[in-house]
C-alpha cells in the first residue's frame, strides 16, 4: 500500500506520472481502518498548531454568531425545517416536484398528500426570517387568504388539514407554486447567466467572485447533451464580456455527464472522442474569453474516467500553459489523496499549474448504498463523517505544501468554520500566502461565515452558483441539498445558538482517535449486510483495479480453444447417450460453446430410480448438514466465479453485470436457504393445536423433486430450485434448459464437489418430449417446482394430475403482462432510465421485465421523446463488451417470434423508436430493442418475452381503470410505480394485484432474501423464490 | 369468446379487494364474533385458525437489505375459495369450519356448498359484509369447479375424489386453481398444522426507493454516531 506520508517529500510528485497513477484505483475500496492509519499522520497537528487550530475556530465561530445578519436564507431555512423533521423532508418533496407538475388534479392531489401529515403551522412565525415566513405562509395558505383563529381552528396540528380540505384548490396550488417559487429564487442565483451576472454584483461588490454552473439532471439524450452544451458555450461567452473589473474573475463549472448520454466507463471510447470534443470546444472558447473552466466531480464511478479526460484535455494544444482548466476532488474518496498527487505531478510535467476545487463530496449516501446493492467488498468512501474531514485536512496538507503549490492552484470549498479556520492555519504554518489558494462556498449557504472572513482578510472566496430555470434545477438541487443536509451538519449547527461553540470545535482527527474504530461500525460492509448470512459479492466493473485482474480471469474461459463438454450426470457418472448437441453462442452462431449429450429414456428412468432409493438416507440426515452442502455450494461459485460468467456469456448470451448478477443471485439462494433450513428444519416446532395440546410438529423431505429451470436464469434458478429441494431432504432430477444445460452441467458439477451424494442429485439434459414429459408423468414424482411459461405450466400440471396418485405440490413461476405507472409527479429523467433499464436490460428476457408502461397524458409528451432518445444511445452488441447495454436473444425461435410482434406492431400501433443493430447482428439472434405507442393494453394478447416496450397514455382521473385493466390481464407479477405522491403509490399498491411492486425505481433484479420474487394469478403459484415461506413447500409438515 | 361466470364467482371478485383489504387484525375482528354459535370444537377450531393467521401473516414483514430502500413482504388472499366436504361426520364438519375460517382470515372470499355448507354460512354471513361467504347447492358445484376466476377449492374427501378434482383444475385454462385437500378426516392431519394456512395466501413484496428524491437521512445518522 501507498505510504501516504511520502507525499510530503518534494521529489514525490516527480516520480513518472504511470506510476502515480497506478496509486489511484487500488485505493478504491482499501480497508478503511488501514487507510485512516496512513492518512492520520498527514492531518494530525501539533500540540501547539491544535491549540491554534482550536482558538482560530472558536474565534470565527463566536464572531459570526455576533453578526446581526448571519443567517443567509438557506441557511433559515434549514433552521427552521430541519432535514430531520418530517416538515422539513415534505417541504423539500414539495419542492422537488411540484414546479414540474402540469395538471391542477395531480398538483392538487400531490399538494394534499404533502400538506395533510405534517404540523405546519407550527413553524409560522418560529423564524424571523422573511424567506422561512413566505414558506410557511406560502404552505399555510398565506394570512390573507386564511384568517386563523385558534378558538375556532383548534391545534395547530390539526389546523392545516383543514384548511386544506376547506380552501378551495386552486387557492392553495396558487400559493404552494408562489412558495415554491420564493425557493427557487434562493436556491438559484439566476434563471440565465445575465441575471445571474446581475444579480451577483451585491456579492462582488463585497469582495466575493463566481463559479456558475447551469446544473441540472444528467443528459439521457443526445439533444439534452446539446442543449447544455449550447447552455455552458452561452455562459462562457456572457462571463467573457463581463465588465465588472473589480476582484477575481468568475469562472464556469461543468457537470460532464449533462455533456454526455453515455458518460460512463463503458462508453469510454465515446467519451474519450465525442465528451473530449465538446468540452474541447468550450475550452477553446473559455480561453479566448479569459474564462477559466472547472470540471465538477460526480459519482465514484466516474472518478478514473474523468481523470483520463481530464489529462486527454489537459494535454491538449487548446489547453496548454492556459493555466485556468481545473478540476474538482472529493476529499471523501479513499482515492482523493493520490488523485492530487497525480494532478500536481501533471502539472508539474507540463510546467504548469491545475486549479483544483477540494470539496468533501455529495454523493455519500448514494455510494455507500450502490456498493451494498453491488455486493462490492468495500467503499469509496469513508463511513464517518470525521474521517472525511480528516482527509481534507491530510489532502489540504498536501496541496499547501511548498512543493505542490507550484502546480495546484487550491480552492477549498467547505462551510465548516473549525475546516476553514484550520486550513488557514495550515497555509499559515507552511509559508502559502493568500494568494496562492482561495475559499469556495455554495449560493444561499455559509453568508456568515465566509463574510466575516473576507472583512479579516483579502483571500478570494468564489460562490458556487447555480443558473437556470427554477422548474429544472430545484428539483436536482433539493435532492443535492437532503443528501448532505442531516441535523448534525456543521451548517445546521454553526447557525443555532444554542448549540455549544465547543462543541463545535473538536478537531477531526481528535474525534477519530477517540473511536472505537477507525471505520464505522454501524455500516457494515457490503459482505456483512445481513445478520445471518454472508452476502455474495460482486466486482465493479467501472474500476480498473477491481475490474482488469477479474476479467482477465474471465477472458481465459472466452476463446474458442475452451469447449465445455457436459453430458446427463446419473449417479454421479456422466452419461453417454450418443445424442450429442451443439451448443452455439446466441452473439454469433459460428462460435461454439460446447456440446452436450441429451438424455434419453433409459437415463430418465434410472435417474429417478436412483433418486428414489436414495431419498430415505438424504430426508433422514440432519438439516444442518444439508445446509452445510449449499454453503460449500455457494464458496465453489465463488470460486468458479470466472468459468460461469463465462458460461453465461458463451452459452446463453448474458452481459457483463446480468453474468455477474446471475452469479451473485445463485450463491444467495445457496447461503439463504441454507440458513432458513438451520432455522426451521433443523428441530421440531412445538405448537398447541386447536384442542389445546401441545404437539411437535416437523418439515420433511416429501420424496423425488423434478426441477425444470428456463434459460433466462441459468445459473440462479437452476440451482435455486435445486437446493430449495435438496435442503429440505428431498432428492432431486433436474432438467435444465436445453439453450442452457453447459453450465448447468457445471452446477450439478459443483453440487456433487459440494457434498451433496451422487445418487441424490441427477441432471437430466434434453428436450421436454423425452426428458419433461417422463418426469412429469412418473408416478414417483412428489413435488415439482418449474419456472417457465404459462402453457407450460399448465401443461405440466395436467401431466402430473393424470398421473392417478395423489396430488403433489407444483411450485410455478410464470409469465406477467408487466406494467409501470408514471404519474405527472415524477421526474421525466428518473422515469426513463428505470423504464430503459426494465424493459431492455437482459434483451428483456427477465419475467419481470416492463412490458407495457402507462405515462399520464399530461407529461407523455415530454417522457416519450425522452424514451426515444434513451433508445438511441443504447448499445446492442457483443455481451461480452463492457459497452454493450444490450446482448442478443436466446435463439432463432425466439429472434423470429419477437419479430413477428414487432412486425405486427408496426402496421397496428405508432413506432417511437427502435435502437440500432450492430453490423454482424445476422451471425447471431438479435432484436433490436424497440418502442411503440398503444392506445390499450388491450392490443397485446399475450407477453412478448424480449425487448419491445409498449407505451400508454392515460388520463390522471381514469388511474383506477387502468389498474383494473392491469388485474384483469389475469397476470400479477411486477408493477413499477413512479410518483411523488405517497397517497398514489399507496393507492396503486393496495390495488394492484401483484406480486412484486417497485416505488420509484425500475422493476428488475429481485434480490434474494431482500425482495422475495414471484407472482399471482396466472404468473405463479407461489411461494416466493429467495422468500421465508418457499422452503416450507417442498415439504410435508408431520406430527412427531 | 366471452367466458360468463357464475353469479357466485362474481360476487366473490367484487367484493375480494374490500375483504382482503382489512387485513387479518381486521378480519380477524368481524370473524370472532361469529363463534359463538359454533359447537364447541368447531369453535376451537375457528379460533385457532383465526389465531394462527394473527401469528404468523397479520404482520408485514421488513426485509434486510441495502440502505436506501424499504422492503415489504406481505400477504393477501388469492381470490374466491370453494370449502367443501365430501365427507359427512362431526370431525369431517370441523374440518370443514377450518378451512372456511382458514381461507376467510386469510383475505379470500368463501363458496360453501349445500346443507352443511348453508349451516356454516348462516353463523357467519351476518358478522361479514355480503358476499364474503356465499353458499351453492351441490347440484352448481360443478359449474363452480369449472369457473375460471376460482383461485382454490379447500375439500375433505379421500384420496380418489382428490385425484378426481386435481384433474378436472388441471384440466382449466388460465390460473393454476389451487387445491387443498385433506384426505384424513378423522385426525384433520393437514388442517390444523401451523402451515396449512400459506396455502390460502399469495405473497406480495413492495420495495419502495425511498431516496427517489434524494437523502438518506438514516445512513447519515449513522455516519454521524458518535460511540
Amino acid at each position: 500500500m501507498f505510504k501516504a506520508i511520502e507525499v510530503l517529500q518534494p521529489n514525490f510528485i516527480q516520480r513518472p506520472l504511470n506510476e502515480l497513477w497506478q496509486l489511484i484505483s487500488p485505493l478504491y475500496k482499501m480497508d478503511e481502518e488501514k487507510w485512516l492509519k496512513e492518512l492520520l499522520p498527514l492531518a494530525k497537528p501539533t500540540d501547539e498548531a491544535l491549540a491554534d487550530h482550536t482558538n482560530a475556530a472558536s474565534k470565527l465561530i463566536a464572531e459570526v454568531r455576533n453578526d446581526d445578519d448571519s443567517m443567509s436564507m438557506i441557511d433559515a431555512l434549514l433552521l427552521e425545517y430541519s432535514l430531520d423533521t418530517k416538515e422539513g423532508i415534505l417541504l423539500m418533496c414539495l419542492a422537488e416536484a411540484l414546479m414540474r407538475v402540469p395538471d391542477k388534479e395531480t398538483a392538487d392531489a400531490f399538494i394534499k398528500d404533502r400538506l395533510s401529515v405534517a404540523d405546519w403551522a407550527s413553524h409560522a412565525k418560529n423564524s424571523d426570517s422573511f424567506f422561512v415566513n413566505a414558506s410557511t405562509w406560502g404552505l399555510l395558505l398565506t394570512g390573507k387568504i386564511v384568517t386563523m383563529d385558534e378558538n375556532q381552528d383548534g391545534t395547530p396540528a390539526n389546523l392545516v388539514n383543514r384548511m386544506v380540505n376547506r380552501v378551495s384548490e386552486p387557492v392553495i396550488r396558487k400559493a404552494m407554486n408562489q412558495a415554491m417559487k420564493i425557493m427557487g429564487h434562493q436556491f438559484v442565483l439566476g434563471r440565465n447567466i445575465t441575471e445571474a451576472l446581475s444579480r451577483g454584483k451585491s456579492y462582488r461588490d463585497k469582495g466575493y467572485t463566481y463559479s456558475f454552473d447551469m446544473l441540472g439532471e444528467a443528459a439521457l439524450t443526445a439533444a439534452d447533451a446539446d442543449k447544455y452544451l449550447k447552455s455552458y458555450e452561452q455562459a462562457v461567452e456572457s462571463v467573457g464580456k463581463d465588465t465588472y473589473s473589480k476582484g477575481h474573475r468568475p469562472t464556469i463549472s461543468i457537470k460532464l455527464s449533462a455533456l454526455h448520454p453515455r458518460y460512463e466507463v463503458g462508453c469510454e471510447e465515446r467519451v474519450m472522442t465525442e465528451l473530449f470534443d465538446s468540452v474541447k470546444g468550450l475550452i477553446t472558447k473559455a480561453r479566448a474569453l479569459n474564462v477559466g473552466i472547472t470540471i465538477d466531480a460526480e459519482e465514484a464511478d466516474r472518478l478514473e474516467l474523468s481523470l483520463h479526460l481530464f489529462e486527454k484535455l489537459y494535454c491538449d494544444e487548446a489547453t496548454k500553459g492556459w493555466g485556468l482548466f481545473g478540476i474538482v476532488v472529493q476529499a471523501y474518496s479513499k482515492r482523493a489523496l493520490p488523485v492530487l498527487v497525480w494532478l500536481a505531478a501533471l502539472a508539474k510535467q507540463h510546467g504548469d499549474r491545475v486549479p483544483v476545487r477540494l470539496v468533501k463530496g455529495a454523493y455519500w449516501d448514494s455510494e455507500i448504498k450502490l456498493c451494498q446493492q453491488r455486493g462490492i467488498d468495500g467503499y469509496p468512501v469513508y463511513t464517518r463523517k470525521e474521517s472525511t474531514d480528516v482527509s481534507y485536512l491530510a489532502c489540504a496538507h498536501f496541496l499547501l505544501s511548498e512543493h505542490t503549490r507550484a502546480n495546484i492552484f487550491p480552492q477549498f470549498a467547505s462551510h465548516n468554520a473549525h475546516t476553514i479556520a484550520t486550513i488557514n492555519c495550515i497555509a499559515t504554518q507552511l509559508g502559502a500566502t493568500t494568494k496562492e489558494f482561495e475559499f469556495q462556498r455554495l449560493h444561499g449557504m455559509g453568508d456568515a461565515l465566509y463574510n466575516r472572513l473576507i472583512k479579516d482578510s483579502d483571500i478570494c472566496v468564489r460562490i458556487y452558483a447555480p443558473v437556470g430555470s427554477h422548474k429544472d434545477l430545484l428539483p436536482y438541487l433539493v435532492r443535492r441539498l437532503l443528501e448532505n443536509g442531516a441535523n448534525s451538519s456543521f451548517v445546521h449547527r454553526l447557525i443555532d445558538a444554542s448549540y455549544p461553540i465547543a462543541d463545535l470545535i473538536d478537531h477531526p482527527v481528535t474525534t477519530l482517535e477517540s473511536r472505537k474504530s477507525l471505520a464505522n461500525p454501524h455500516i457494515s460492509l457490503p459482505s456483512s449486510l445481513f445478520d445471518d448470512r454472508k452476502n455474495s459479492f460482486g466486482p465493479n466493473i467501472e474500476i480498473g483495479s477491481d475490474w482488469a485482474p477479474f476479467k482477465a480471469k474471465i477472458d481465459v474461459f472466452m476463446g474458442q480453444d475452451t469447449q465445455w463438454r457436459a453430458f446427463p450426470i446419473v449417479g454421479g457418472e456422466k452419461v453417454e447417450t450418443g445424442h450429442t448437441h451443439a451448443v452455439l453462442s446466441p452473439y454469433d452462431h459460428s462460435e461454439s460453446a460446447g456440446q452436450i449429450d441429451w438424455a434419453d429414456t433409459t437415463t430418465v428412468t434410472k435417474a429417478i430410480d436412483l433418486a428414489e432409493s436414495a431419498f430415505p438416507a438424504w430426508s433422514t440426515r440432519p438439516a444442518t448438514e444439508r445446509a452445510d452442502c449449499l454453503d460449500k455450494m455457494a464458496d465453489l461459485m465463488e470460486e468458479n466465479y470466472a468459468e460461469l460468467m463465462a458460461l453465461c456469456h458463451r452459452e446463453a448470451g448474458k452481459t457483463i453485470q446480468d453474468s455477474i448478477d446471475e452469479v451473485r443471485e445463485a450463491v444467495d439462494f445457496c447461503r439463504y436457504y441454507a440458513q432458513q433450513a438451520r432455522s426451521h428444519f433443523a428441530t421440531p416446532a412445538t405448537y398447541t393445536d386447536f384442542l389445546g395440546q401441545e404437539k411437535h410438529a416437523k418439515l420433511n423431505g416429501r420424496g423425488v423433486f423434478t426441477c425444470i429451470s428456463p434459460w433466462n436464469f441459468p445459473l440462479a434458478i437452476f440451482t435455486g430450485q435445486i437446493v430449495a429441494a435438496l435442503v429440505v431432504g428431498n432428492t432431486v432430477v433436474a432438467k435444465p434448459a436445453e439453450q442452457t444445460s453447459l453450465i448447468a452441467f457445471r452446477a450439478i458439477e459443483l453440487l456433487h464437489q459440494a457434498g451433496v451424494p451422487a445418487d441424490v442429485l441427477h441432471l437430466l439434459p434434453g428436450d421436454g418430449a423425452t426428458v419433461g414429459a417422463p418426469l412429469t408423468s412418473d408416478k414417483r414424482i412428489a413435488g415439482l417446482a418449474f419456472t417457465g411459461s404459462t402453457g407450460t405450466a399448465q401443461l405440466i400440471n395436467r401431466t402430473l394430475a393424470a398421473r392417478g396418485v395423489a396430488p403433489v405440490p407444483i411450485i410455478a413461476e410464470t409469465g406477467g403482462q408487466n406494467a409501470m405507472l408514471v404519474d405527472s409527479t415524477s421526474l421525466p429523467e428518473q422515469v426513463v432510465r428505470d423504464a430503459v433499464r426494465s424493459a431492455f436490460a437482459s434483451a428483456g428476457q427477465r419475467c419481470s421485465a416492463l412490458r407495457v408502461l402507462f405515462v399520464q397524458e399530461d407529461i407523455a409528451d415530454r417522457v416519450i421523446p425522452m424514451i426515444k432518445g434513451a433508445m438511441q444511445e443504447q448499445s446492442v452488441g457483443l455481451p461480452y463488451l463492457h459497452s454493450t447495454d444490450v446482448g442478443p436473444v436466446i435463439d432463432k425461435k425466439a429472434q423470429t417470434m419477437l419479430l413477428e410482434h414487432i412486425e405486427h406492431m408496426t402496421k397496428e400501433a405508432k413506432l417511437i423508436a427502435q435502437s440500432e443493430l450492430p453490423a454482424f447482428a445476422n451471425k447471431g439472434t438479435y432484436v433490436a430493442p424497440t418502442a411503440f405507442e398503444i392506445a390499450s393494453i388491450d392490443q397485446l394478447t399475450d407477453e412478448k418475452f424480449g425487448p419491445i416496450l409498449h407505451v400508454v397514455r392515460y388520463k390522471a382521473r381514469d388511474l383506477d381503470k387502468i389498474i383494473d385493466t392491469i388485474n384483469n390481464s389475469g397476470f400479477g407479477l411486477t408493477l413499477g410505480v413512479h410518483s411523488r405522491n405517497e397517497t398514489t403509490c399507496a393507492r396503486i399498491a393496495s390495488r394492484a394485484r401483484v406480486g412484486n411492486l417497485y416505488i420509484n425505481r425500475d422493476q428488475v433484479g429481485a434480490v434474494v432474501g431482500v425482495q422475495p420474487f414471484g407472482g399471482q394469478g396466472m404468473s405463479g403459484t407461489g411461494p416466493k423464490a429467495g422468500g421465508p415461506h418457499y422452503l416450507q413447500r417442498f415439504a410435508i409438515e408431520q406430527d412427531l | 369468446m366471452t367466458i360468463v361466470q357464475p353469479i357466485q364467482i362474481q360476487v366473490a371478485q367484487k367484493v375480494f379487494e374490500s375483504w382482503d383489504k382489512i387485513g387479518v387484525n381486521g378480519r380477524a375482528e368481524k370473524l370472532l364474533n361469529t363463534l359463538v354459535s359454533f359447537s364447541n370444537e368447531e369453535k376451537k377450531m375457528a379460533a385457532w385458525q383465526i389465531n394462527n393467521a394473527q401469528k404468523e401473516i397479520a404482520e408485514t414483514r421488513v426485509m434486510p437489505g441495502p440502505t436506501g430502500e424499504r422492503n415489504e413482504l406481505s400477504n393477501q388472499g388469492r381470490g374466491p375459495f370453494l370449502c367443501m366436504s365430501f365427507v359427512e361426520s362431526d370431525k369431517a364438519k370441523v374440518g370443514l369450519v377450518g378451512q372456511v375460517f382458514t381461507a376467510l382470515i386469510a383475505g379470500n372470499p368463501v363458496i360453501t356448498v349445500g346443507p352443511t355448507g348453508q349451516e356454516i354460512m348462516d353463523l357467519i354471513s351476518p358478522f361479514v359484509p355480503e358476499g364474503v361467504i356465499q353458499n351453492i347447492a351441490e347440484s352448481a358445484q360443478d359449474s363452480l369447479i369449472e369457473a375460471n376466476h376460482l383461485a382454490g377449492i379447500a375439500t375433505l374427501c379421500d384420496p380418489m375424489q382428490a385425484q378426481l378434482l386435481s384433474q378436472r383444475l388441471a384440466a382449466k385454462g388460465g390460473l393454476i386453481c389451487q387445491l387443498i385437500e385433506e384426505v384424513d378426516s378423522e385426525n384433520l392431519s393437514v388442517i390444523a398444522k401451523p402451515h396449512y394456512l400459506l396455502r390460502f395466501v399469495t405473497e406480495r413484496t413492495v420495495s419502495n426507493n425511498t431516496t427517489a428524491i434524494g437523502g438518506n437521512a438514516t445512513l447519515l445518522e449513522l455516519g454521524s454516531m458518535n460511540d
